[in-house]
């Protein structure tokens, strides 16, 4: 801790200036125009200052958007709920500790993961509305897709982390495969898997507003056909509305949290 | 005696348990009302056809597009520095925010302190591609706009890390420094900084790792990057090319993922 300060002054300051250097290079290689980079910030307040400012609430306020709040909300609930289930399933194969096959499981849970984490869900939800066509059940894929790679990865991990010895314990008394996991695992990793499940709806939640953008219905339609025609404030409404939304999803995910903490205290 | 005392716990709970099991029950229904809803009546099931042609629609991604390959080695180097870069910018511009939102270093006590937690959640809850939208139309097309929209949508998070890490430093050499007549940059600097050090590295890192998934998608609202490419080959129907770009931006994440494991490995 003590040593941050206790280097040599030129060679921060050489340091420094290297750090400043590749800086200025990859925004040359990028072709990025610094007047403009400096600028942009000011752009930025002025458009919202002129285009998006007057907000057109009452267009937020419509049953159609209404409406397209219920299905992205919708939306979001199954691909958690299908998304779950499937990733429960490639965590329990993925976790090295408690794999039934460490030779084809492992690798086939990992790699799953792996690719439905690396692609983000809008490359996900563009994959297939090309492949099932435009509509709710390309956005529920692909946010169970992204429910996969997401809960998978965190709930694997979790997995790992247990308690072996009273899973070896119940394996040398000869229980079989589903008695280790009910008895042994499961109640080391409710919790966990209580919270993980609260924090994956969050941000599905947050991706299903955005993923009709891409022809998966939604919100994100609405927003797509207002930004095409140049609706500002129509925009800004759709905007704020999410942004309400996802506050309040976020105060109760909160709120269950806290009560799920309090219940096993 | 201990069978009476089960069943005393199971009668104080019964109200309980029946509460449970509504909730679940309900949770159920919600199911099977949104596949109603959401699959079977908003898809249009002519359009899919068999699940023969589902298949034929997913034999058009098999194969790779060898003739693209070298074109994309530039857009991936273009989104491996617009990540980071928008985490170094939005490094740079979580600072004064986590430094407001710090509940015992805030200035002017509850007025910036949940003026800067109001910062965070909207540059939370605004979706990556909202932003670059925005900065499209703010600053045009090109890399700039993905770059400042990462670094909006880091600020969110890394300065809710930051603050919180302020919150929960140690006082004592704290409150030194004040004793010996430090400003309040002194305490900053000398009391808070190499505390909550490693944690903020660690942080950066991880967001970095989030932040090079991000970059890949900003070229599909306009910013430049793999995302381009992909939007590109996407429109010119050369399925075989997609895959290729997915293939790209899968080995970048990877890439990506493994520096960073490393990396965060070293420091802590």
């Amino acid at each position: 801790m003590q040593d941050v300060y206790k280097r040599n002054n030129a060679k921060n300051f050489i340091f420094i200036s290297l750090f400043f250097f590749l800086i200025y290079l990859c925004f040359l290689y990028l072709g990025i125009d610094f007047e403009r980079f400096f600028s942009a910030l000011g752009r930025f307040g002025s458009l919202i200052a002129n285009r998006y400012y007057p907000v057109e609430i009452s267009y937020a306020l419509e049953p159609g958007y209404l409406s397209s709040i219920l299905d992205s909300v919708q939306m979001g609930y199954l691909g958690l709920v299908f998304g779950v289930i499937i990733a429960s399933i490639l965590a329990y194969l993925a976790a090295s500790n408690i794999t039934p096959s460490k030779k084809v499981g492992y690798i086939v849970g990992k790699f799953f993961i792996i690719f439905s984490r690396s692609i983000h869900e809008t490359i996900w939800t563009i994959l297939f509305v090309t492949i099932v066509g435009y509509g709710m059940l390309a956005g529920t894929i692909a946010l169970t897709m992204y429910c996969i790679g997401f809960f998978g990865k965190l709930f694997s991990e979790e997995l790992e982390n247990i308690d072996m010895r009273l899973v070896d314990t119940m394996r040398s008394n000869g229980s079989n495969e589903l008695q280790v996991f009910a008895y042994g695992v499961w109640p080391q990793v409710k919790t966990a898997f209580t919270g993980i499940l609260i924090y994956t709806w969050d941000v599905c939640f947050r991706a299903s507003t955005i993923i009709g953008f891409f022809g998966a219905g939604g919100m994100g339609w609405y927003l797509k056909r207002n930004v095409l025609q140049l609706e500002y404030a129509r925009v800004s409404a759709i905007i704020l509305s999410i942004i309400v939304l996802v506050i309040f999803s976020e105060a109760l995910s909160a709120y269950m949290r806290d009560k799920i903490y309090k219940e096993t205290q | 005696m201990y069978q009476l005392a089960v069943n005393d716990y199971y009668k104080q709970n019964s109200s309980k348990i029946i509460k449970k099991i509504f909730f679940y029950l309900f949770l159920i229904i919600v199911i099977f009302f949104s596949i109603y809803f959401i699959i079977l009546l908003d898809t249009d099931w002519h359009r899919i056809g068999s699940f023969q042609s589902i298949l034929e629609q997913l034999s058009y991604f098999i194969g790779l597009d060898y003739s693209i390959m070298p074109h994309l080695i530039v857009p991936a180097f273009e989104t491996f520095l617009m990540a980071c870069l928008g985490t170094m910018l939005g490094l740079f511009l979580s600072l004064p925010v986590a430094w407001l939102g710090a509940k015992n270093v805030t200035p002017f006590g509850m007025l910036s302190f949940s003026f800067a937690r109001f910062l965070m959640t909207i540059s939370r809850s605004v979706h990556e591609i909202i932003w670059a939208l925005i900065f499209v139309g703010a600053v045009g097309l090109g890399a700039l706009p993905g770059i400042l929209a990462l670094a909006f949508r880091s600020i969110g998070f890394i300065s809710k890390i930051i603050s919180e890490c302020i919150e929960g430093a140690d006082k004592k050499p704290i409150e030194a420094i004040r004793a010996a007549g430090g400003s309040g940059f002194d305490v900053m600097y000398y009391g808070i900084i190499p505390q909550i050090l490693p944690t903020v590295v660690g942080t950066i890192i991880f967001e970095w790792d989030i932040n090079i998934r991000r970059s890949a998608v900003m070229g599909l609202v306009g910013a430049g990057g793999l995302g381009l490419a992909f939007f590109r080959q996407m429109h010119m129907s050369n399925y075989p090319g997609v895959s290729t770009v997915i293939i790209f931006i899968v080995g970048l994440i990877i890439i990506g993922e493994i520096v960073s494991h490393f990396l965060r490995k070293k420091i802590i």
